[in-house]
């Protein structure tokens, strides 16, 4: 099925001067997503053929005016694509270096409200997520912790450490920062064996976990240390590029505008990782000689990722992965004959579910739409990324992430 | 979200729980010929004028000094009427339920007929088999929706409905020596009345047990082949592990608890091992107890349940000697709280949740 991988990326150096990532892969084309931020209704500060700096304001949330999105590029805006009921697929940028990067002045002072002004202001702010929900945090939002996911655990993923000691100033002033923003502890959970360039203290803790399927998912860390129950509070988590970002901002008072990224999957020749322009075309990246056969290109991994397909074929945010799967027919009568739709339970589900949740009951529920149930088994624990092994396991065929976005989608309604 | 389904399906379930039970059906045709050409050979006369007895001697299998052509074609001669009955009655119903309820047909049938074979004596009348498969599928399966929305072991349904209904079946018929009409082996009352002397005076000792030429319902006898077919369902993971090994600690707790603290006389004083390799338990907890969508769906609802029928099983058999194997009832019964038990641990962890301070 594509997810055994046949050469994995995974780095086992260091740093990644080591790996051949010196010259940053070059694309014509980048855009923003909008399906990578949730609930925000986009409010455009620019018009197509606008010509824009790297890092300056293009977009941002009609609802909370103080959240901008900023330019992942220097050029001009090429197109500007909407779907259904108008909403946002994609604002697309031509690259072109010479119109220059927005910069930002770092903030004198380490207190609360002088770093959230500047993680405002750049767009940095975007990069955290609530949980429950998976929203961006309200601007005077108080978490009760804070998690930096300095781990990876998807298949084909690039390994999270090298990439952290190639920034190793830029990762610990982003840290820094991030343990600023709030009274709550910033947890910075990472492999068991890896140290990182991180100086802990009393509301900064370094935390270790186990390798394994799952581990590196953000729900994951909340529940061992943070667990969310009826109480209506919230915690935060950024991916430890997004904190790279921050602190590049604050170091050099540009934003970073490049990620490293694996490109992998059974179906592509010449798998590795490069260093490629934040929300970089993807069919920039992969030309027609870099793959076999059909393919399916998936921003993110092969279990969780989101296909890039027409105005949404570009590296989506907080992603450090494209994956090219072979095009398999996997809608076979079997499948999707008559016996779809039935959920029978086994104890293998049990070891796919995400830690403290009933995978069984928790599925029947959101089978049903039954909100309550859902939201009593956990569902404000949970977003998409955490059901995709029930989905891929249960011989039902449902969507869980969906089923349950619904339900998330009801239970924030009701506030 | 999710590029990507597994390649599970109902039909590979289904394959796998057949393969699973190739082992059981093999050693029930071998038990089978070989109680039945055995009881002849003690008393020619008896049970010759069954259809089946016909077709033995008709395909010229001989209890005098039986070999393999004998054995099989005996037990073949018992066990493939009833299931290809099982079979025509379940197939027909499924079929009626389809056209009716406007709904796909379901092959899943063909699992339930056999696993429902195997719990019936090899003499059991064919019209008990159509009465009872019928029940299975219209009671046990098609009123709940179809497979995976069931709530109780179709299979287990049917060999219930049968028991109650028809508790003096037994005729002369040799096959039904040896056995407490549908309720399965009547060796644990043998014991009840005279202890491992009595079993051994009916041939019964552990590697029997085990191999499985005693007499009993076809299925059940052979521990050996239900390991086997065990293997398999546990391998590819379609019954839970935690609800089988909770069931053989239950049983082998309480028989225990019963070897120290019994009375000594009766049942109480049946060793584990004897518990584990008599009557259908072995069978039952296997195949009816770990129906994946019958049985709890937690994991602490899985050893619960299954600590629950092993427990139950014994001291069913231990205080109730008129009942001497238990195993379908109290699986009946467990499979029927197993909602309840759900509920009680679903209701802890919510509990948990409501405790968290975020």
């Amino acid at each position: 099925m594509g997810l055994k991988p046949e050469s994995t990326p995974q780095a086992t150096t260091n740093t990644l001067s080591e790996l051949d990532l010196n010259e940053p892969r070059s694309v014509s084309r980048v855009a923003i997503l909008g399906r990578d931020y949730r609930g925000i209704n986009f409010e455009l500060l620019c018009e197509e053929g606008d010509r824009v700096t790297a890092g300056s304001v293009l977009m941002r949330d009609a609802r909370r005016p103080e959240i901008v999105f900023t330019s992942p590029g220097a050029g001009s805006v090429a197109r500007i694509e909407r779907g259904l009921r108008r909403r946002l697929v994609s604002l697309q940028i031509d690259l072109n270096e010479t119109v220059g990067i927005t910069r930002y002045t770092a903030p004198e002072t380490q207190e609360q409200s002088s770093l959230r002004a500047f993680m405002l202001e750049s767009g940095a702010w975007t990069a955290l997520r609530t949980r429950p929900f998976g929203n961006i945090p309200n601007p005077d939002g108080e978490p009760a912790a804070i998690f930096i996911t300095a781990m990876e655990s998807e298949p084909l993923a690039p390994a999270a450490l090298p990439i952290i000691n190639s920034f190793a100033a830029e990762f610990r002033a982003g840290v820094n920062a991030l343990a600023g923003i709030s009274a709550a502890t910033l947890y910075v959970c990472h492999s068991k064996g890896n140290s990182l360039p991180v100086d802990e203290s009393v509301n900064l803790r370094c935390v270790p976990f186990s390798e394994g399927h799952s581990a590196g998912l953000p729900g994951v860390h909340i529940n061992a240390l943070c667990p969310i129950g009826f109480g209506g509070g919230e915690v935060w988590h950024i991916g430890f590029q997004d904190v790279i970002s921050l602190g590049h901002l604050l170091l050099h008072g540009t934003a970073w505008l490049e990620r490293v990224i694996s490109i992998a999957g059974a179906a592509v020749k010449g798998p590795g990782m490069f260093r490629v322009p934040q929300g970089a075309s993807i069919s920039d990246l992969l030309d027609a000689g870099s793959y076999q056969g059909p393919v399916r290109v998936v921003s993110g991994s092969a279990l969780r990722g989101q296909a890039a397909t027409g105005g949404e074929a570009y590296l989506g945010a907080g992603h450090d992965q494209i994956t090219v799967l072979p095009e398999t027919v996997t809608d076979t009568p079997e499948n999707s004959g008559a016996t779809t739709g039935v959920l029978i339970p086994n104890d293998a589900l049990e070891d796919l579910a995400p830690p403290g949740i009933f995978p069984v009951p928790l599925m029947r529920a959101l089978q049903v739409g039954d909100v309550d149930r859902a939201r009593d088994l956990g569902a404000l624990e949970l977003v998409e990324e955490d059901l995709a092994l029930l989905s891929y396991a249960c011989l039902s065929k449902s969507d869980y992430g969906l089923l349950l976005r619904n339900v998330l989608n009801q239970l924030e309604g009701a506030g | 979200m999710a590029n990507y389904y597994g390649n599970n399906s109902l039909s590979r379930i289904h394959k796998l729980q057949l393969l699973s039970l190739l082992p059981v059906s093999i050693a029930a045709v071998f038990n089978v010929g070989y109680q039945y050409l055995t009881a002849l050979a003690l008393n020619p006369g008896n049970g010759t004028d069954d259809f089946r007895s016909s077709l033995v001697r008709g395909l010229g299998a001989s209890h005098q000094d039986p070999g393999f052509y004998d054995l099989l074609v005996a037990g073949l001669a018992h066990m493939v009427p009833i299931l290809l009955v099982a079979l025509i009655a379940g197939g027909v119903w499924e079929r009626i339920i389809a056209e009716q309820r406007k709904r796909p047909f379901e092959p899943g049938y063909i699992v339930i007929a056999l696993l429902f074979t195997l719990l019936l004596p090899g003499a059991a009348p064919l019209s008990h088999v159509v009465f009872g498969m019928s029940f299975a599928i219209l009671v046990g399966k098609g009123v709940f929706g179809g497979e995976g929305k069931t709530f109780l072991s179709p299979a287990l349904l049917g060999i219930a409905i049968v028991q109650i209904s028809f508790p003096s079946a037994a005729n002369f018929h040799p096959l039904w020596n040896g056995l407490a009409g549908y309720s399965g082996s009547e060796a644990i009352a043998l014991y009840h009345r005279g202890g491992e002397a009595a079993l051994a005076s009916a041939d019964i000792n552990l590697w029997s047990a085990f191999i499985g030429i005693t007499p009993g319902p076809m299925g059940t006898t052979s521990v050996f082949a239900i390991a086997l077919g065990a293997g398999v369902l546990l391998f590819s993971r379609i019954i839970a592990w935690r609800l089988l090994l909770a069931q053989v600690i239950g049983l082998v707790v309480t028989a225990t608890l019963f070897n120290i603290l019994g009375s000594g006389s009766g049942a109480s004083a049946m060793s584990a091992n004897w518990h584990l390799l008599l009557g259908s338990f072995a069978f039952g907890a296997v195949y009816l107890a770990c129906d994946p969508v019958a049985s709890s769906c937690t994991n602490p609802g899985r050893w619960i349940q299954g600590f629950f029928i092993g427990a139950l099983v014994v001291l069913i058999r231990v205080a109730n000697p008129t009942h001497p194997d238990a195993v379908i009832v109290v699986i009946l019964l467990a499979s029927i709280l197993a909602p309840l038990i759900d509920y009680a641990v679903i209701s802890v962890n919510i509990h948990a949740r409501a405790r968290r301070h975020v």
